[in-house]
């Protein structure tokens, strides 16, 4: 049964109601897997992505058998990295190997992991990680390397965070080394799931060439999640946000939070923002390139949700004081959008970009650069999707060029129709000019007393008072 | 080998000083000629590397540009002279032929005399407004196919029957082309940035006719100056196939649209204005405004900043897509819309100071 809180908030929002209803409704997924089909380890393993992912589950079940249980393997393959990086009670001796070998314990049959604290979140998939690593053996070997080289990547990025003690105390001090951070836990994602694309044939080969797209895909989401997660990393302790940008804002990192530091915050805020502002273009080029429904659907879902959220957080003064989060009823409005096809798709970035315009403040100091970033978005969908221009239109001059004479007869022509105006305008002065006259007359034949009501004027008195309409009655 | 001999017409212009400027900064070997209507004392000279040579004629007068286009013997000739349309004559024009005859005339007699005199290259400012003039129409990314000849405002009408004569003398002998740069800022604007800051003294800033969310390109004169220069090494290049810019017409633009109200928006806010509330207005409503606000100025003889010419404009969705100049040209905008604002308002101040004082 949903909340009373939450009954009230869709009263009052039928359009998400409508949404949530018609998705429930409408969406038919491209592909739905087939539990019977499965082994057990294989639906072990369904059940633990349903466990450990909020967004990304739905969207992964319904993907092309094709690539069904590689990117489900993938995920929770790096949904355990994760939960060692994360874990802050594992000793560093013992996490540093774990981190940088992680792509050689796939090959360990059995292989579990009971070393997280007991209330790390997604324990229970290493715990049980051995159904993990028996389902990786049955996908294509092409699949199997493509994962394990990112996975080796990922893992000696984490490591060397990990190592850096520097970047515990401190957080991220420069924009590059939040871009690299992005670039380690994301980006590789990007390249990782390009190249199972491509393999599986399901998009454009071309993209395997543009590293940088694949890598704003990964940056784009990321940057979001680290935007919006402010308030509630700052709560456990940890900092993303890079020192090269909230400097600029505030003298300390703790401001951000404070009252009296608002505008301050909402600045630094949105120049976050700006930042993953200026990867979207190359993200909605690199959604143009994938061939096929479902992997589309995987790929778009959460780069709408990103805009919606990048939207959400612009100047948005709660993002400081507690997690913020689109609604449902946005989210499945979202998801309509980022499941048909790319035009949709770009409409709903269109959308949430202008909304963005709107709430821009010229006295942000990126006022300017944030205008450019989404006019540049705006631009991107306008190249790909072109409005109609007018072109077959009957113009008053019909496409013809203007010569001097033309030029002299439309100025003849203009001044016939401002006389023309005038005469009009004369006419109708005239005329309420003669209806005064005869109203005015016709009272004063009747015996109205405009010499009392010009008295009155005279004296000052504007409003007929009762004691004057006496004493006019007295008169007559 | 003998360098290049550039002729640069309306040189003591907003867009013309500009192009001094980038000719300096790119090329201080050249050779280089002005040729404009004001007297010599009368002009400012720039700080450049180069001994310019001065000629003094009236480009509708056709004898005299020629006699002093024969005298400077340019290589090629950059013509920028003409004549722009500001405030509410930029809508109702009062002498539209006058417009005529410097923009189309007075083209035609510098391209005559620059043809006959030798000159083997001819780059012409012409402008953005040849085709986002019709105002009743939206014209968003638009490139060089767009169909022209739909201008409302004799402005941008002027310089398409201008633009049209010159691509029309392209020849292998005599090289031609147009740059379509969109509305200018930078030093020395008397246009843009000037009106947009004047709202501020007449209480209008608080308006958001329309949308407002309507994409608008503003160029930095700077980098339209630059694209003149790229324009002139492209048409002088020694084997004819090279000059690649040769009978086009070629969009110049900041490559960053934004809405014509945060234009405005971040032109208040270098003077600290910030509107203290917004009022929507449908542009119907404005544009009936408008029409008012026509008829009491022409009664009371004076200019306004409102009319449904300025409505139309501030309303219109209208911004290019460069593709083709950073594919010709090799041109890429190097002062960008927020360092440009700035510039351009810095320079505003100063004037205004130097007024106050004088």
């Amino acid at each position: 049964m949903p909340k009373l809180s939450t009954i009230i908030y869709y009263l009052f929002h039928i359009p998400e109601l409508r949404a949530i209803i018609q998705w429930k409704i409408w969406h038919d997924a491209p592909h739905e897997r087939d539990p019977d089909k499965e082994s057990e380890s294989l639906r072990q393993c369904f059940y633990y992505l349903d466990k450990t992912s909020r967004s990304f589950a739905a969207v992964i079940k319904e993907l092309n058998p094709e690539l069904l249980s590689p990117i489900c393997l993938f995920y929770l393959i790096l949904r355990g990295l994760d939960t060692i990086e994360d874990d802050m009670t594992i000793a560093l001796s013992e996490k540093e190997p774990l981190l940088r070998d992680f792509d050689s314990i796939l090959e360990k049959d059995g292989w579990s992991y009971d070393g997280n604290h007991a209330k790390e979140k997604d324990r229970e998939l290493l715990v049980n990680f051995h159904v993990v690593i028996t389902e990786f053996k049955n996908i294509k070997p092409t699949y199997r390397s493509i994962i394990k080289d990112i996975t080796k990547k990922m893992g000696n990025g984490m490591a060397d965070y990990a190592n850096n003690a520097e970047h515990n105390i401190n957080g991220v001090n420069t924009v590059k080394e939040y871009e690299l951070y992005c670039h380690y836990v994301a980006g590789l994602v990007g390249e990782g799931l390009t190249r199972l694309f491509v393999e599986s044939k399901l998009a454009n080969p071309a993209l395997l060439e543009r590293a940088p797209l694949q890598e704003s895909m990964g940056q784009f989401l990321q940057q979001t999640n680290i935007i919006r997660d402010i308030r509630e990393d700052w709560d456990d302790k940890r900092r993303f946000w890079p020192k090269e940008i909230w400097s600029k804002h505030v003298a300390n990192f703790e401001d951000l939070f404070k009252p009296e530091h608002q505008v301050a915050a909402l600045n630094c805020s949105s120049e976050m923002i700006l930042l993953a502002l200026e990867r979207a273009d190359e993200c909605l080029l690199y959604l143009a390139g994938l061939r096929e429904q479902s992997v589309f659907n995987f790929a778009a879902i959460p780069q709408a949700m990103a805009i919606a959220t990048l939207e959400l957080c612009f100047r948005n003064p709660d993002m400081f004081k507690r997690n913020i989060k689109i609604t449902k009823g946005q989210a499945c409005q979202l998801m309509m959008e980022s499941t048909q096809n790319l035009q949709i798709l770009y409409g709903a970035f269109r959308a949430h970009v202008r909304k963005i315009h709107t709430r821009n403040d010229p006295k942000d100091p990126n006022f300017l650069k944030i205008s450019v970033a989404c006019g540049k978005i705006e631009q991107f969908i306008e190249n790909v999707f072109p409005s109609q221009v007018p072109q077959a239109k009957v113009g008053a001059l019909g496409g013809k060029t203007i010569t001097a004479e033309d030029a002299a007869k439309a100025k003849a022509d203009a001044a016939e129709a401002r006389w023309d105006s005038i005469y009009m305008l004369s006419a109708v002065c005239l005329t309420l000019f003669l209806v005064t006259v005869f109203m005015v007359g016709t009272a004063w034949l009747s015996g109205a007393r405009f010499d009392i009501v010009f008295n009155d004027l005279w004296n000052g008195k504007f409003f007929p008072k009762s004691s004057t309409t006496v004493s006019a009655k007295q008169e007559l | 080998m003998s360098h290049l001999h550039v002729l640069l017409t309306g040189g003591t212009g907003f867009v013309g000083t500009a192009i001094l400027k980038a000719l300096d900064e790119y090329h201080p070997e050249y050779r280089v000629s002005v040729l404009d209507f004001i007297s010599e004392s009368r002009w400012a000279r720039p700080n450049t590397a180069f001994d310019i040579q001065y000629y003094q004629a009236d480009i509708t007068n056709r004898h005299q540009v020629s006699e002093a286009i024969h005298a400077c013997k340019p290589t090629i000739v950059i013509h920028t002279a003409g004549m722009v349309t500001k405030n509410n004559s930029r809508y109702r024009d009062p002498n539209p032929e006058i417009v005529f005859r410097i923009n189309v005339e007075g083209t035609r007699n510098v391209l005559d005399a620059a043809k006959s005199s030798g000159a083997t290259s001819f780059v012409y400012t012409s402008s953005v407004t040849i085709v986002t003039d019709d105002q009743d129409h939206d014209y968003p990314n638009v490139n060089e196919t767009v169909p022209t000849g739909f201008a409302l405002c004799t402005y941008g009408q002027s310089k398409l029957a201008a633009e049209k004569v010159v691509l029309a003398a392209n020849s292998p002998e005599f090289a031609t082309c147009a740059l379509r740069p969109s509305t200018l800022m930078g030093p020395g604007d008397t246009n843009l940035v000037p009106t947009i800051q004047r709202c501020i003294a007449e209480f209008e800033t608080p308006f958001i006719i329309g949308s407002g969310l309507n994409l608008y390109d503003f160029t930095y004169v700077g980098n339209v100056a630059d694209a003149h220069v790229l324009a002139a090494e492209n048409l002088t290049r020694p084997h004819a196939d090279d000059r690649t810019a040769a009978g086009e017409a070629i969009f110049i633009t900041n490559g960053q649209p934004v809405p014509f109200r945060s234009f405005c928006l971040a032109v208040w806010a270098e003077w600290g204005h910030a509107p203290p509330f917004e009022i929507h207005v449908p542009k119907r409503v404005a544009w009936t405004a408008g029409y008012l606000a026509e008829w009491w100025t022409w009664i009371r003889g004076t200019e306004a900043t409102l009319c449904r010419g300025s409505v139309k404009d501030y309303c219109q969705t209208a911004y290019a897509d460069i593709s083709k100049s950073r594919r010709i040209l090799g041109y890429e905008p190097r002062v960008g819309l927020p360092e440009g604002i700035k510039i351009s308002c810095a320079d505003l101040k100063r004037r205004m100071e130097e007024n106050k004082l004088s």
